[in-house]
């Protein structure tokens, strides 16, 4: 995994999703969700985005609000960045990847691996909808017999 | 740690002490393991190191109960009562350290020496006879003139059996003074390796010790136990040998079904993992931070538990599941400055360090 391209991401993630580094490595997920994407759109696509991130951020420097500014006029407003950018959003809260829009595939004639799918099961349980919510995956993390008696001890984002 | 044969009560009750700090010392170690592994590979070694530990977690719950039956008081909070790793086992094996690391062959290899099968013979010869060596023995909980070793795990076992047959024999039903509510039963651990036993004579304190010694090492050298289920030892040898054992089978020559071992998927943790190295401050940090808080908690509550609140074992189930899910986020972060290592929880509450 190149390392440049893993930092990206996980900075790129962080913004897009509100979640620390730190927590996002603690899902175990973004060597997974790093592949599924660049299996999905490419390396040239994946490439763009996150160089597109890297300017965008820094011409913000500490500027939050240029950052946010930013990131919605040159990449969510962006025909090719932005479904991607938010299959990504998607990928970190529910762990499944969504297949692009027909116009992005059509215009991409995408040949990627872009079908809708569960990334691991692990990608679930991880998910950071869980989290967000203030629930335990249902059906997996087990909490113990009669933990249902005492409010869920989750660690808020 | 120096042990002396088990002449009185108090000699009993502290090797039931040794007892539960050892089996508590062999958790971290397979938890931190088990927890290095990646999300979804080794379903099989995960399941192996897993049973181990949640079974290693019924033999601290054992000795607890036969500790209070004598009358003793367990107390997992004392600063001591969890060595600082690498470290050697409480009972005495001088000869290998274990430590806090990533699953690997090596890893492996010290949970082999943990659970070796006793190989001395009767009375006197399981013990060694050594120099106490500063520093390389987890404190005395009280010292006595001589310093007797232990070769593995199942010998020390031996001489608590011994230990209470002798005192049986002299004091008869007297030995077990204990009020039973400290007795932690069925109601209040279940589906944690086998069925907890309830001390509360000879007969039951025997059954309690043959459950360790049993699933540790197997059955009079065999590699299962009464129940047919496969000893600690043979267990993770399997994964070594990347087979699985079936009945019938001789130790060392498993022919069950091949177990694949993908030694790479593995978080690379710092060995033996310290709070010290977390100084740079930020989340890491405070992960850190509160996981060792919630184990101290958690000691807390053990020790609450065994002495005479059976029903906070309850809770602290669910202390647990939180403990792997921190354990689990900590470990897939790396350390800062450190390429290619990871942070581990360090296992401790945080308490200063006791001065001696």
């Amino acid at each position: 995994m190149n390392d440049e391209l893993h930092e990206a991401f996980l900075d790129l993630s962080s913004t897009l999703t509100g979640y620390s580094r730190f927590r996002l490595l603690g899902t175990g997920q973004a060597d997974p969700y790093l592949s599924t994407t660049r299996e999905a759109v490419g390396e040239e696509v994946l490439a763009e985005l996150l160089n597109t991130y890297t300017d965008v951020h820094r011409d913000a420097g500490d500027d939050e609000k240029a950052l946010d500014t930013g990131l919605r006029a040159r990449i969510l407003s962006d025909r090719l960045l932005g479904p991607v950018a938010r299959n990504v959003i998607k990928m970190w809260f529910v762990g499944t990847w969504y297949e692009l829009p027909q116009e992005w595939r059509d215009v991409q004639a995408t040949r990627g691996h872009d079908s809708t799918h569960v990334v691991s099961p692990a990608s679930y349980t991880e998910a950071l909808l869980w989290p967000t919510i203030g629930a335990n995956p249902p059906g997996a993390k087990a909490q113990g017999f009669g933990s249902w008696a005492a409010p869920p001890t989750i660690d808020a984002p | 740690m120096s042990l002396r044969r088990i002449a009185t009560v108090e000699d009993l009750q502290q090797y039931l002490h040794v007892a539960m700090q050892l089996e508590h010392a062999t958790i971290p170690p397979y938890l931190t393991a088990l927890y290095s592994m990646h999300p979804t590979a080794n379903a099989d070694a995960y399941r192996v190191i897993r049973v181990v530990a949640v079974e290693e977690m019924l033999h601290l719950t054992l000795s607890a109960n036969i500790l209070n039956a004598v009358g003793g008081t367990p107390d997992l909070s004392a600063n001591s009562f969890v060595p600082v790793y690498p470290a050697r086992l409480p009972d005495g094996e001088d000869d290998f350290e274990v430590g806090t690391r990533a699953f690997s062959r090596d890893t492996i290899e010290t949970f082999l020496k943990i659970e070796r099968p006793a190989v001395a013979g009767e009375d006197d010869s399981r013990f060694v006879s050594r120099d106490r060596s500063a520093g390389a023995l987890l404190p005395a909980v009280d010292a006595h003139e001589d310093s007797l070793h232990f070769f593995s795990i199942g010998e020390f076992y031996a001489e608590i059996g011994e230990g209470l047959e002798r005192l049986h024999h002299e004091m008869g039903e007297g030995l077990f003074c204990g009020d039973p509510a400290r007795q932690v039963g069925p109601a209040y651990y279940y589906s944690g390796g086998a069925a907890i036993v309830e001390v509360t004579d000879a007969s039951s304190a025997a059954a309690a010790l043959r459950v360790i010694s049993e699933q540790g090492e197997g059955l009079g050298g065999g590699i299962f136990d009464e129940e047919g289920e496969l000893a600690h030892y043979y267990r993770f040898q399997q994964l070594l040998l990347g087979r699985h054992y079936q009945p019938g089978d001789e130790a060392g020559s498993p022919t069950g079904p091949a177990l694949d071992v993908d030694w790479d998927a593995v978080y690379p943790v710092v060995p033996d993992s310290a709070l010290d190295h977390y100084t740079e401050p930020g989340e890491l940090q405070d992960a850190v931070t509160a996981f060792s808080r919630a184990y101290g908690d958690f000691l807390t509550r053990l020790t609450e538990a065994f002495n005479g609140r059976p029903d906070l074992l309850l809770p602290a189930v669910v202390d647990m599941f939180h403990i792997r899910d921190l354990a689990s986020q900590i470990i897939r972060n790396p350390m800062p400055g450190r390429p290619g290592v990871n942070a581990a929880p360090v296992f401790r509450g945080l308490a200063p360090v006791e001065v001696a």
